[in-house]
């Protein structure tokens, strides 16, 4: 099928196997290897992007639900000169990685909150991420990175929405 | 002055080895620039997919590949008739155990659900599924091996050549065990069915294949050991090793299992020979929770002997290793039992203590090592066995570790292992500290006024590390062990040095500059490390059993003292000066207080290499080192303790607060040790609480996906509190020790204990391994109470 | 761990989708987030040649109220619909649900009706339907039926929907005053399938329970209404006693599945323990639901 996706502000289209997961799409006919599969059922959460916005697993939904619609993957974050997004520079700050293969999957999960600009303690910020395993880190780092670039973004961001806010 | 007080005094002054350096490897890990062996990309790549065996143990009477070979995409179908060529996986190491080499496909006998039949090999992994449903085979079924004790007992063997489907068997006996057990005031003995577990590493397994037209096969491989592989793949494929390039690029986790070849690597090796194109296989999560690597089961039967004031008299221990359906590799079964059995005793004094070990097999998916191995089972054993024994006679349980631990000293234990010292005491007293052990009672008593349960647990810990070949020996599985490292300065004045280990996520990159940076008086980012490439990087054994900071960080050290040697020889020429009046700094090379006489290192480098007078002074090698290094084993120790809730209602438990302290001598970056303790900590929570690989009675696997294989979450854990001792090796160079396993040996038994304490009103024990709530109620239910 | 070969169909008209459903029968599935048939896929144990998108079907994106009712169409995403602070207002239950459902990434995409139509007989949608009497406007080429939830989860992973037949809405009743509602799951982890569960919702008039609502999951085929616990509660206080009381005796009823997690006699106590942790907290926001109103 002939789909359309705007991925990380580029208009692509594409023509595709019905059967292909967005995965594999934006990592293969993309080259996009930054989103990981970790596990293909929806659990580990390495596989995380944005479509229109929310994070969704693009190991459940085919490249062409996506169709017409905006996905977003890690390699959107950091800015065209290199500069780092805060919650890539809290995760390395606050030793949130270390094999580093389920870091961009956090990252899209905890990206919606930190860019709400709405400050995140401890608990939430454990519940936030609780959808996405890792196994090197025992999770405080990627907690306590959480927290600091919620706090930074809240510092420098505007009001808050929905998303962010439950 | 004692050993360990010497080796402290002799610590390097504080600079960048032991700093907090941020690692350099996350540039590229935060932006999704990392290339793990799932990203490597090369042109006209197919992909494998394999076919596995769908039975426990059968007979294989025909495998039909023709529908499968005509399939959309499928380039080959191969089965075990088409890589006769290819010589099955044996063992390395001169262990006395029965070798049970393991094929790359099944050729007459399947003997574990997801055994590797048959490959697929097509345009792309959806192609290549799709033809693998087409394969057919036929199967006459065997009963099937599930269980150590009917293995033994005349179930159907597994290999016609093991009699009793026991491969391995040893036993120790330190005399004057039989006499303290008859003479003792208490014995308690406890059983346990240790849980078997998957690694399960975020990444999965994966090997590229590339033949080129040279000759040269290059592999990348998802692993822990480059040259270990390179050479068994040169000895299963026929090739001399010269013709094989293992690169290792990223690695998503590893934890123990991804330290060896796989039949599926040698599938794909042959593959890429013999097809003309690059082949790839990535494991996906199924294949790896059902036929990657298991870890961890045994059945064991531990019994402490006391004296009335609570003296530790004699330990008698059997350990029976769940192997699975092949033991091909010596370490992979029996790391497991062996571990345990060696390391019963802990930071405990032990007058006597007799072992039985059995290695056995099963109609299971093979077991390598994991993280910690058969430590945590001793462990977990032998503290719960603690705090039984306190209750029963009358001790506090924490005073009767005190009256059992050894002191700071270098000690052999009863099994022959030479600890090197360290901070026993010292770390139980910290962590107790820390999760304030003196206020729990009131905290707990104002609990369980309000109906919940609260308990704590704590487990003191000594962890071996650096197997190199003096440890290797003592362990039971001798195995010359050794590394070897390079270290040079280029035209350009940066230093490179290239490391024999094959970090998985233990930012070598970072840790081992600062120790060359340190040396060498150059900034961390000045320091390129070479790692994980056979072509490129010195040969090695990996990183395994945490012995990388002792024989990486060793290596390095001692590679980069012998270039800062020869450094200083050029300066000394050029300078006119001794070498005992120069400094290395800020990357130059200059005579002390002279702040105008000074070289910076390129055009040190540019006289190495151009100028014939300093080329002669130096000699052969010029201004790149290589050195050889072997060290002894080092003992790391510390102590875990973990305060919980109970629901005794649902049987849920939930951390309330977790300590950590950790004593691993000197430390090279003390942010990645405090990750390394946090992670590993989490795996002994699952190990404890959730993680259960599960076969139902047909041998079939019942946890193959994470719904039902349940790794912990962050709302599993609770923060960790992290603290530090410091007690060098007077043993190693440098005085590291290794660690990283330590917090997953300690972990599960103090959790366990804590459980236990918060259920004492009710007589609860721990019997069954995961402690889920169904485990939990089940035991109150034992008790009588639930 | 990729899916079989399919034919992906996004029809814009409940009418094209249905028609669509009708052509391929059994080869076909409906397909809302799939975040229950994704998963079956990439294991192969589900293989639909044809899969009926109803997510871009015209109409069907909105959350409307009407009259006492409100109406969630089938491409309405779990997220959304915990978004709507009017719907959450009006419907206690379903919003003491969502926090249970897996996790925020999967309710992202994940459908409200989907999750009712997969009919796990552990996930939280299908008791909150069950609990709530919720009506199911189901659409086919026989034309359109409304279906009470009750009887509509036939057995394990079984609903009433013909293979051509969509789930196009659900109606869930907006609740009186002085309503209070509370979930309770025993699962492993934060966000997994339940162990067991349960859902009660109380509306309490005058310190008395004038409506119970209760739904288990975990413990049968499908989730279960616990009608026991309802009756010995509605007219009666809603105190400890009256509550444990209820919650035995709706246990007493069930025979729940084993398996490698709990056994029958371990999910039927936790379903005990949830059903009266969850009474008491839907009592106690009951009561201050209704000073509120008041």
């Amino acid at each position: 099928m002939k789909i359309t996706l705007t991925v990380n502000g580029s208009r692509r289209e594409l023509e595709v196997d019905d059967r292909r997961l967005l995965a594999d799409v934006l990592r293969e006919e993309l080259g996009l290897t930054g989103t990981k599969v970790g596990c293909a059922h929806g659990v580990c959460g390495s596989c995380t992007v944005h479509v229109d916005g929310r994070a969704v697993r693009s190991c459940l939904t085919l490249a062409v639900q996506a169709d017409g619609r905006a996905v977003r993957t890690v390699e959107d974050l950091a800015a065209p000169d290199g500069t780092l997004h805060p919650l890539q520079q809290a995760f390395s700050e606050e030793h949130a990685l270390q094999c580093g293969f389920c870091t961009p999957g956090f990252l899209m999960t905890a990206l919606p909150a930190a860019d709400a600009g709405v400050p995140l303690d401890e608990e939430r910020a454990r519940e936030l991420v609780s959808g996405n395993l890792c196994r090197c880190t025992g999770y405080d780092g990627i907690v306590g990175a959480v927290v600091r670039a919620s706090a930074i973004c809240a510092g420098a961001a505007p009001a808050a929405d929905a998303e962010a806010q439950r | 002055m004692s050993a360990v007080e010497e080796a402290r005094e002799e610590q390097a002054a504080p600079g960048l080895i032991g700093a907090r350096v941020r690692r350099r490897e996350d540039g590229r890990m935060v932006t999704g620039a990392a290339r793990y062996v799932a990203d490597v990309e090369l042109p006209r790549c197919c992909e494998a997919a394999f076919v596995r065996s769908a039975v426990a143990h059968a007979r294989i009477a025909a495998v039909d590949v023709e529908a499968a070979r005509a399939a959309p995409g499928v380039l080959a179908v191969l089965t075990a008739a088409d890589l006769a060529a290819v010589r099955p996986l044996a063992d390395m190491l001169e262990v006395e155990s029965i070798k049970t080499p393991r094929p790359p496909l099944a050729a007459d006998r399947v003997r574990y659900v997801g055994e590797p039949v048959a490959v697929v090999i097509a345009e792309d992994r959806y192609a290549a599924e799709d033809a693998a449903e087409l394969v057919a085979v036929d199967y006459d079924e065997l009963e099937p091996v599930l269980d150590v004790e009917a293995a033994i007992a005349g179930a159907p063997l597994l290999h016609d050549h093991v009699p009793d489907n026991v491969y391995f068997r040893t036993q120790f006996r330190s005399g004057g065990t039989d006499e303290a057990f008859a003479a003792a005031d208490l014995v308690v003995s406890r059983a346990l069915h240790v849980n078997r577990q998957l690694a399960s590493s975020m990444e999965t397994r994966g090997v590229v294949a590339q033949a080129d037209p040279d000759g040269l096969l290059t592999v990348w491989l998802s692993s822990q050991a480059p040259f270990q592989q390179r050479y068994l793949l040169a000895l299963a494929l026929g090739l001399p090793e010269s013709r094989i390039r293992v690169v290792v690029p990223d690695v998503g986790g590893a934890f123990g299992p991804k330290d060896f070849v796989f039949p599926e690597d040698l599938c794909v090796a042959h593959a890429a020979l013999t097809l003309g194109r690059p082949v790839r296989w990535i494991e996906d999560r199924q294949e790896n929770l059902m036929a990657g690597s298991h870890a961890k089961e045994q059945k064991l039967h531990v019994e402490l002997a006391f004296a009335a004031d609570g003296r530790l008299l004699a330990m008698r221990g059997r350990f029976v290793g769940d192997t699975g359906a092949f033991a091909y590799s010596g370490p992979a079964g029996l790391v497991d039992v062996m571990f345990s059995a060696q390391s019963l005793p802990g930071p405990y004094v032990v007058p006597a203590y007799d072992y039985d070990v059995l290695g056995v097999l099963t109609s299971k998916t093979p077991v390598a090592p994991y993280r910690g191995v058969g430590i945590t089972a001793a462990q977990t054993a032998r503290e719960l066995l603690l705090d039984e024994a306190a209750e029963r006679l009358g001790i506090d349980r924490v005073e009767l570790r005190r009256r059992n631990l050894l002191g700071d000293e270098p000690a052999t234990s009863i099994t022959g292992q030479e600890y090197d010292g360290g901070s026993y005491a010292t770390s139980l007293e910290r962590a107790l500290e820390r999760i304030d052990w003196a206020g729990f009672p009131a905290r707990q008593a104002a609990a369980r006024a309000e109906g919940r349960h609260l308990g704590i647990g704590v487990s003191p810990f000594v962890e071996g590390t650096s197997l190199g070949t003096l440890a290797q020996l003592q362990s039971g599985f001798p195995m010359p062990s050794h590394d070897h490292a390079w270290a040079t300065v280029d035209l350009t004045g940066t230093v490179a040095v290239g490391v024999p280990t094959c970090s998985h996520g233990q930012g070598h990159a970072t840790a081992f500059a600062q120790v060359a940076a340190e040396v060498l008086g150059v900034g961390v980012d000045d320091v390129r490390v070479v790692e994980r490439d056979t072509e490129a990087s010195p040969w090695g054994m990996g990183t395994y059993a945490s012995r990388s900071a002792v024989f990486g960080g060793g290596a390095v050290l001692k590679a980069a003292r012998l270039l800062r040697e020869r450094i200083l020889a050029v300066a000394s020429l050029l300078l006119e000066a001794p070498p005992e009046a120069l400094v290395l700094e800020g990357g130059f090379a200059g005579i002390a207080g002279v702040p105008e006489a000074r070289i910076p290192l390129a055009g040190i480098a540019g006289a190495a290499h151009f100028d014939p007078g300093v080329r002669a002074a130096l000699g052969e090698s010029g201004l790149r080192v290589s050195v050889f290094h072997d060290s002894p084993p080092a003992y790391s120790n510390g102590c875990i303790a973990v305060e919980v809730e109970v629901d005794a209602e649902l049987g849920t438990v939930r951390l309330l607060r977790t300590v950590a302290v950790e004593d691993c001598g000197t430390m090279l970056n003390p942010t990645i040790v405090e990750g390394q303790v946090r992670g590993g900590l989490v795996q002994g929570i699952g190990a404890a609480l959730l993680e259960h690989a599960v076969y139902d009675d047909a041998g079939q696997p019942l946890t193959t996906t994470y719904m039902d294989y349940l790794v912990p979450r962050s709302t599993d854990v609770s923060a960790i509190e992290v603290d530090h001792l410091v007690s060098p090796s007077p043993r190693t160079l440098g005085g590291m020790k290794g660690m990283a396993e330590g917090s997953s040996i300690a972990a599960p038994a103090a959790v366990l204990n804590a459980v236990a304490d918060a259920l004492s009103p009710y007589g609860f024990r721990v019997e069954r391994l995961p402690l889920g709530p169904h485990a939990v109620w089940e035991g109150l239910r034992a008790a009588g109470t639930a | 761990m990729k899916p079989s070969p399919l034919t992906y169909h996004a029809p814009a008209t409940v009418a094209d989708a249905v028609g669509l459903l009708a052509e391929h029968g059994d080869d076909a599935k409906v397909l809302g987030g799939g975040q229950s048939l994704l998963p079956l896929m990439n294991l192969r144990l589900a293989a639909p040649g044809h899969l009926v998108d109803a997510t871009r079907i015209d109409g069907l994106g909105a959350i409307e109220r009407r009259d006492g009712w409100f109406e969630l169409g089938a491409a309405v995403r779990q997220a959304q619909a915990e978004d709507d602070a009017a719907l959450a207002a009006a419907c206690p239950l379903l919003a003491a649900a969502f926090p249970h459902i897996a996790h925020r990434e999967i309710r992202n995409a994940g459908t409200v009706c989907g999750s009712i139509a997969h009919g796990d007989a552990a996930a939280e949608l299908p008791a909150v339907a069950l609990a709530l009497d919720a009506e199911l406007v189901v659409h086919g080429p026989r034309g359109v039926r409304t279906v009470g939830a009750d009887g509509f989860f036939r057995s394990f992973l079984e609903t009433d929907l013909e293979p051509d037949e969509l789930l196009a809405a659900v109606r869930l009743p907006v609740a009186p005053p002085g309503t209070g509602a509370a979930f309770h799951e025993l699962a492993r982890r934060h966000g997994d399938f339940a162990l067991a569960g349960a859902g009660a919702q109380l509306t309490v008039r005058d310190g008395v329970v004038a409506e119970a609502r209760v739904a288990c999951i975990g413990v049968a085929a499908t989730a279960v209404r616990a009608r026991a616990a309802e009756r010995s509660l509605t007219g009666a206080r809603a105190d400890a006693a009256t509550i444990a009381e209820a919650a035995r005796a709706a246990a007493a009823e069930l025979e729940p599945p084993e398996d490698l997690h709990a056994s029958a006699a371990f999910r039927r106590h936790a379903a005990e323990t949830l059903m009266r942790r969850a009474l008491h907290d839907a009592a106690a926001r009951a009561e201050s639901n209704g000073e509120e109103a008041s």
